[in-house]
């Protein structure tokens, strides 16, 4: 039978571990809902630029945009990669990581040049473990990313981009669906492609609007500023995931502890009785044999 | 035998599987000695061996029944025999099946042996015991990595039931009797009869080497099975013994000797011990325990004139090895090999523990550097992951450190490379039996844990003989998924 003290010893450091993933468990739960309003809350601003842009476009504005043109030839790019600094989160980073990495390998294979820029403290590590350089690490973003904090990197990219230093944006992150529902998303976030088309611009097309000074001074004001918002909510939803992820796999970690923490439980039990019972037949078995 | 100087003595008590006997009080027969029971009674015949245990005072000796006591009665004429069991040693026993009496019991008449020995004999003494360590291969991966054998030495196979200890057993039977010129003896003490059955007619099918004989004819072989009283199973590993020592001492070749299972022979000495009106000791067991033990295992020894090869099988109850009897026999070996209920369950046969089982020989003096280190690596990993396993449980394999992901990784391929089809397994799993040389073995677990083959899938380690064949198995996986 297994030994009691090291039964009583497991049983015990399981349980300190499941007061860690259930506290833990708990403070996701409260974080992602504060994550989600935020997340919300810019929805709608992002939502709003967006359609401004599609009704711009549908105003009859010829988009001659330096953001938005497709280079012919993509000679330098970034690869920006959302993690979490913190890991007791599932799979979280390591999907991430993943996903950056086979899209690295596809990046590499068509981009000469290829930097890496990581977000988390967990993918730098993962990247510097891989012998991956990275051309910048970020690790102030925690579960609340500020518009002012992502600014400086869109802004960054925005003007290497018009100046020429920079022919192409990817980025992995994980995409905020519902909150039942995180994907891995890897998206190419410049050139901006996909402005004018998007779905939810097409809401309000027939309502004509009047543009002032100028549609075109318009545009130019409100395409980088849709870019940056884009990445910004980018962070939120990074943000929100994270706490998602965390939060079930808090969840079952606790769960999972708890049935360690039965099984132990039985197993000691077992032990103990199976001790005494033996402790018991050798003393009676002692007192028999001297009686006769 | 039946002269007048005949010492006879009467049956004065019968209780289950120890009976009394009273003879004159100036010749006693000696501790040891073999009375005979040889008389009808109304119609029942009983011929029965006993051995005599204690001196009760008065006349009157305490002997173990050697058979079965039905229709024993008190006043039935007992003989002493004047020395204790014997049993017929040498050549003429070659290719026979005998019980614990030496009566051949496989059907084809007499044994004209030339010399009878009895069963209690001295331990060699400490000036002629062989001091030669040496590496003894087997051909298994698990076994010559963390557990290697000694060449004149003992080594036990521990188990819980049903985990396969007497397939290993027949295993290494397989590979070493086929493989080695010497003699082997067969101790078959409280197993089940079957199993007898099916290793003798195994025997009589294999083959040494290319010689054109079958094993049998260098074994023989000793049952006292589970259907035999305890006074059988008691002595049955004695008789085999001696016959083993006699061509240790006589024909100076290596001999092997398998006992399987030396548990019941403890669990037979408990089982008369309180009968002979012993205080039970710890779990129940004789106070004389440890004793037994000793006087059975220090004779299993190689001298300066030969050696002794012995594979012995161990049943552990309830999986405990702090049971007094594995305990007992534990400290007598030098090669101990676990088998674990968990490896088992996870179809993993043999069914080794990596961590429990040690060698005294696993040692660079003995082994040389290298073997050691790479046994010590593979324990080290398989130790980490058996800690990470708590970890992995509640939170995930995502969780892990690189490092330790790293090791699980290769742990897990480590775990199933220590699996291996074998020769006598053939029929079950319809893969044939790999021997693997001690080189091979070292080289593909160094290779492993130098990460060479990280990128095989798991199964792919299942069941393979050397690195090679994992490699092969793992293209024949992937064409499999294709097509």
């Amino acid at each position: 039978m297994a030994n009691l003290r090291v039964l009583a010893k497991r049983r015990r450091s399981v349980r300190i571990i499941r007061k860690i993933t259930r506290t833990m468990e708990l403070i996701a739960t409260a974080r992602f809902k504060k994550a989600m309003d935020r997340a919300h809350a810019a929805t709608a601003y992002t939502r709003r630029i967006t359609q401004l842009v599609a009704n711009l476009v549908h105003g009859g504005v010829e988009i001659d945009h330096p953001l938005l043109q497709p280079r012919e030839e993509t000679n330098r790019a970034v690869l920006l990669v959302l993690t979490a600094n913190r890991g007791l989160c599932g799979g979280f980073n390591t999907n991430l990581i993943r996903a950056a990495q086979q899209q690295l390998n596809e990046l590499r294979a068509e981009v000469p040049e290829v930097s890496v820029e990581v977000a988390g403290k967990r993918g730098i590590a993962a990247f510097r473990n891989r012998k991956i350089d990275m051309a910048e690490q970020f690790t102030q973003f925690e579960d609340k990313p500020r518009y002012d904090e992502v600014e400086p990197i869109a802004q960054r990219y925005l003007d290497a981009y018009i100046t020429g230093e920079l022919d192409r944006v990817d980025m992995v992150y994980m995409r905020f669906e519902s909150a039942s529902r995180q994907s891995v998303a890897v998206e190419t976030l410049l050139p901006l492609g996909g402005l004018a088309g998007s779905e939810e611009g097409q809401a309000e097309q027939d309502v004509p609007f009047e543009f002032l000074p100028s549609a075109e001074s318009i545009l130019e004001e409100v395409v980088p500023t849709s870019f940056k918002v884009k990445l910004f909510k980018c962070f939120l939803d990074a943000a929100v995931s994270e706490q998602i992820a965390r939060m079930v796999a808090m969840k079952s970690a606790t769960e999972n502890a708890d049935g360690l923490i039965r099984d132990l439980t039985t197993l000691y039990n077992r032990a103990r009785q199976s001790r005494i019972t033996s402790e018991i037949l050798d003393v009676i078995g002692g007192v028999e044999a001297v009686a006769k | 035998m039946a002269t007048t100087t005949e010492n006879i003595g009467k049956v004065t008590q019968v209780i289950g599987s120890t009976f009394d006997a009273e003879f004159p009080e100036d010749c006693l027969p000696s501790i040891y000695n073999a009375v005979r029971v040889d008389s009808e009674h109304k119609g029942i015949h009983v011929k029965l061996t006993g051995e005599v245990q204690q001196h009760l005072g008065g006349g009157r000796v305490r002997c173990v029944a050697l058979g079965g006591t039905d229709g024993m009665m008190r006043g039935q004429e007992c003989i002493d025999t004047g020395g204790p069991v014997q049993v017929p040693v040498g050549p003429a026993t070659l290719g026979r099946v005998f019980n614990m009496l030496g009566e051949p019991i496989d059907g084809r008449g007499g044994v004209e042996a030339e010399e009878y020995w009895p069963i209690h004999r001295d331990a060699p003494e400490i000036a002629q015991l062989s001091t030669k360590t040496e590496i003894f291969e087997t051909g298994i991966k698990v076994i010559d990595l963390l557990t290697p054998f000694v060449r004149g030495g003992k080594a036990g196979l521990f188990g819980g039931a049903g985990l396969g200890k007497t397939v290993i057993l027949t295993e290494l039977i397989a590979r070493i009797a086929s493989a080695h010129g010497g003699y082997s003896v067969f101790a078959g003490v409280g197993e089940r009869t079957r199993e007898g059955t099916d290793l003798w007619l195994e025997m009589q099918e294999a083959k040494i080497g290319d010689t054109g004989r079958h094993v049998i004819d260098q074994t023989c072989m000793v049952f006292g099975q589970m259907n035999e009283p305890p006074g059988a199973r008691l002595r049955v590993a004695l008789s085999a013994l001696t016959m083993a020592e006699y061509f240790r001492d006589k024909s100076g070749a290596d001999t092997l000797l398998f006992v399987d299972n030396i548990f019941r022979f403890s669990q037979a000495g408990s089982e008369v011990s309180a009968l002979l009106g012993r205080m039970p000791s710890a779990v129940g067991y004789q106070p004389t325990l440890a004793t037994e033990m000793g006087l059975l295992q220090e004779r299993i020894a190689s001298t300066d004139r030969g050696a002794i090869t012995s594979v012995q099988a161990v049943y552990v109850p309830a999986d405990d090895p702090t049971d007094p009897a594995p305990a007992t026999a534990f400290s007598q070996l030098d090669a101990f090999i676990y088998l674990e209920r968990s490896i088992s369950e996870k179809g993993i046969y043999p069914a080794v523990d990596p961590l429990a089982s040690s060698s005294r020989i696993l040692d660079p003096q003995y082994v040389g550097d290298r073997h050691y280190a790479i046994a010590r690596r593979v324990q080290n990993t398989l130790q980490r992951y058996r800690e990470l396993q708590d970890i992995i449980a509640i939170l995930g394999a995502d969780e892990l450190s690189d490092e330790d992901k790293q090791i699980v990784h290769r742990a897990r391929r480590m775990e199933r490379f220590l699996s291996q089809p074998f020769l006598v397994a053939e029929v079950f799993t319809g893969k044939p039996g790999e021997i693997t040389s001690l080189d091979d073995t070292i080289r593909s677990f160094e290779e492993i844990a130098d990460g060479k083959w990280d990128h095989l899938p798991e199964s792919a380690f299942m069941y393979v003989g050397p690195i090679e064949q994992a490699e092969e198995q793992a293209k024949k996986m992937e064409q499999e998924a294709r097509a």
